[in-house]
Formats: C-alpha cells, structure tokens, sequence
C-alpha cells in the first residue's frame, strides 16, 4: 500500500488532468503539455514537410493552436490524437502552399572523411527516396510515413486519421507505385 | 514506363507476405521493394531546445488578451449553454438580415437533425464569388466536402449542415483561396493571424441558424 501511495506522489498528471487545469485558468500547466508533445511527433512532421525547420514551425504552430482550441478537445484524456490532428492539418496546409520542392532541405549529406562507402550509399538512398515522397501527394505521403516511418499498422493508421483501411492500403499502392518510378527515373 | 508492383509484391512491402514466399519470376521484384524499403530514414528529430519558451511566451500573451479572457468567460461551465446559443444564433440571424436582399425569403430549418445534432444554415453574401465553400472544425477544415450553393438571390450562397451540440470554429473559403470569417459570427484568433468565426449549437435548438 505504501508503494502505491509512493507511486501516486510522483506519478505524472494524466493529459486529461492538465487540460483540465488549464481550462480553468491555471496556464502554466500547459507547459507539461508542451514538454510531453514537442518531439512525439516531430518525426512524422519532418518526413512529411520534407525540413526540420518546416516541421519545428508546425510543431509550435500546432502546440499554440491547441492551446487556443483547448475547449474544443472533447476527450481531454485523449489530447494526443487531438493534437496530432491539428498537427495534422497544419502540416497538409503547409504542403498545399506554393513552396519550391528544390527548396526543401533533405537528409543531410555526411560530413565526416571516415564514413564508408556503404553508409554512403545507405544515405544517398535515403535522400532519394525523401526527394522522391515530396513528389508523393500529401495523402500518399502521410500514409507511406505513418506506415513505414512510424512503423504503425493500417488499422493504428486508421484510428489515428478517420480513414477506412482500404482506402488507405489503395493510397499506399499507389505510392509504391509512384515511388518505383521516380526512384528509376533518379538512376 | 510507368511500371507498376506486382499486386503480391506491394504485400510484401505491407508486411503482409514474406519476401521467400514470392514464386521466382518476382524476385527480382522482391528486391527493387526491399531496397525501397531499407531506404526509409527512421532516425529521430531532435527540435530546438527553445521550441517550450516560445510556445509559453505566446500561450501567455494569448491568455492575458482580452478576447481569450472573454471566450473563457463564454466556455466556462458556470455560463449557462444558451447565454453562448443565443450570442451565435443572434450573429448568425444578422448575417441573414445583412445579406439577403429585400423581400427575399428567409427559409426556416427543420427540426434536429438527429438527438445530439442540429441542422444549421450558413449564408454569405458573395457577390463575386465563382464558388464559396464551408470548412471548419466538424468536417476537419476540409472546403471540399461542404460547398456552399447560390440561393435564389445573387449573391446569396447558403448550405445547411446537421452538427453536433457543442461549439465549432468555422470560415468560408471564397475560389479555393480566400479564407474569411463570417462576418457577424464572433470570431477567435487561430494561432495563424487569422480569425476564425465560432457557432455553438445547444440541444433543443432546432429551428433557426
């Protein structure tokens, strides 16, 4: 019992219990929302926006719109999926934007003398592929980071986007697809 | 040249199907989607120490701003839902009255939609518009599911939509490109420098907006 009374003491607040506090007035709070979501989705914003920079500034856009919004999150417990819905969104209006492909930054090239031939090759295949997703549309990119970047199932992808599997499996075909053939076209 | 994955390959790329399991005239298949495959970059994404101030900095000008302290107001559960009901339906009203011309009818709306939804009227007066959308937080902010379509008079684009109780952000969007608030609804700041507008819809409401 004194265990778990010890546990109760240091246990972090639930997301539920911070949203909650924070709706009522107690705004520095939201700043353990803040510490817990900046980087859980950085990853997925990176690879679809094509730019640690581009996805720093969804990351803060995003994390600032759900703090205005924060009445509308219906499930506060659930705030994850909310907020990565915002993310979401704030990520696909950035990609509707007119930005020059040329102009986004990919996996940086190895600097370092000592690095072998084969982590060479390793990361120019990665940098063709990042340049290859951009010319992926942004549905078919999202689907190919969540699945193979995120390394989540179609049915996670599903639940997390409020898109049907099969739609999501033919979006993914598709980019396959497309994939092959720009990564033939590079050769 | 547009060279398609045989339909067995891309359940190898899914993980669904194992590479050895593909019959020998696709292997070489098998090996153009592995290679796609061990190109994939999962190494993480470290953001800028610094993100967490900025973000406070703002999440605090943002609370101290007279507009958020007046939506709190609003939103907090000791303000009774009809005092927000009324405030949206009353900007909605003027809308109507604002932007249908003189003699035009004022079609009134059926009753709720379904126990927990309500159907609401959205009307903008566009006179130049080619084509007017709705997007707003019940259809993820999405123009292209929710078209608005001219009224009986010029200018008049109306839609009508079944939401949920509860409050929406929401903004027409003018050929695709213009985003702009309603007019007369109120409206919030979206993080962006932009005004969102805001509709709350309350149980029982079932007859106007």
């Amino acid at each position: 019992m004194a265990h778990e009374d010890e546990g109760e003491r240091t246990a972090e607040p639930s997301d539920g219990t911070v949203v909650r506090a924070v709706l009522q007035g107690d705004v520095e709070q939201y700043a353990v929302l803040v510490r817990r979501y900046r980087d859980r989705y950085a990853r997925y914003a990176t690879r679809v926006l094509g730019s640690v920079d581009a996805a720093e500034d969804a990351v803060q856009d995003a994390l600032i719109r759900a703090f205005d919004q924060l009445a509308q999150c219906r499930e506060p417990e659930n705030f994850a999926g909310w907020f990565f819905l915002i993310l979401r969104n704030r990520c696909f209006a950035e990609r509707r934007r007119d930005r020059r492909i040329d102009d986004i930054e990919t996996v940086p090239e190895p600097q370092a003398p000592e690095v072998s031939q084969t982590r060479l090759e390793q990361v120019e295949r990665s940098r063709a592929l990042q340049r290859a997703l951009l010319h992926l549309t942004p549905e078919q990119r999202e689907v190919f980071v969540l699945k193979h970047v995120e390394e989540l199932s179609y049915d996670e992808i599903a639940a997390r986007v409020g898109t049907g599997v099969p739609a999501l499996k033919m979006r993914m075909h598709r980019a396959y697809d497309r994939l092959r053939d720009l990564l033939q076209e590079t050769r | 040249m547009n060279e398609t994955f045989d339909p067995q390959v891309k359940q190898v790329l899914d993980g669904e199907r194992a590479s050895s399991e593909l019959p020998p005239s696709l292997r070489a298949e098998g090996e153009a989607a592995r290679r796609l495959l061990a190109a994939v970059d999962r190494s993480e994404v470290a953001l800028s120490p610094h993100l967490d101030t900025r973000v406070m900095a703002v999440v605090r000008r943002h609370a101290a701003s007279p507009r958020y302290r007046a939506w709190r107001w609003l939103t907090a559960p000791s303000v009774p839902p009809w005092v927000v009901g009324a405030l949206a339906a009353a900007a909605i009203a003027l809308v109507l009255i604002r932007s249908v011309p003189d003699g035009a009818p004022v079609v009134a709306v059926p009753a709720p939609a379904a126990p927990e939804s309500v159907y609401v009227k959205f009307v903008l007066f566009a006179a130049d518009a080619r084509r007017v959308a709705l997007a707003g937080t019940f259809n993820r902010w999405d123009p292209a599911t929710t078209p608005l379509t001219r009224a009986g008079a010029p200018g008049v684009w109306t839609v009508t939509v079944a939401l949920p109780v509860g409050q929406h952000q929401y903004a027409f969007v003018v050929d695709g490109q213009q985003w702009i608030p309603d007019p007369a609804a109120p409206s919030i700041d979206d993080g962006f420098g932009r005004k969102n507008s805001v509709v709350s819809v309350s149980a029982g409401q079932g007859r106007i907006l």
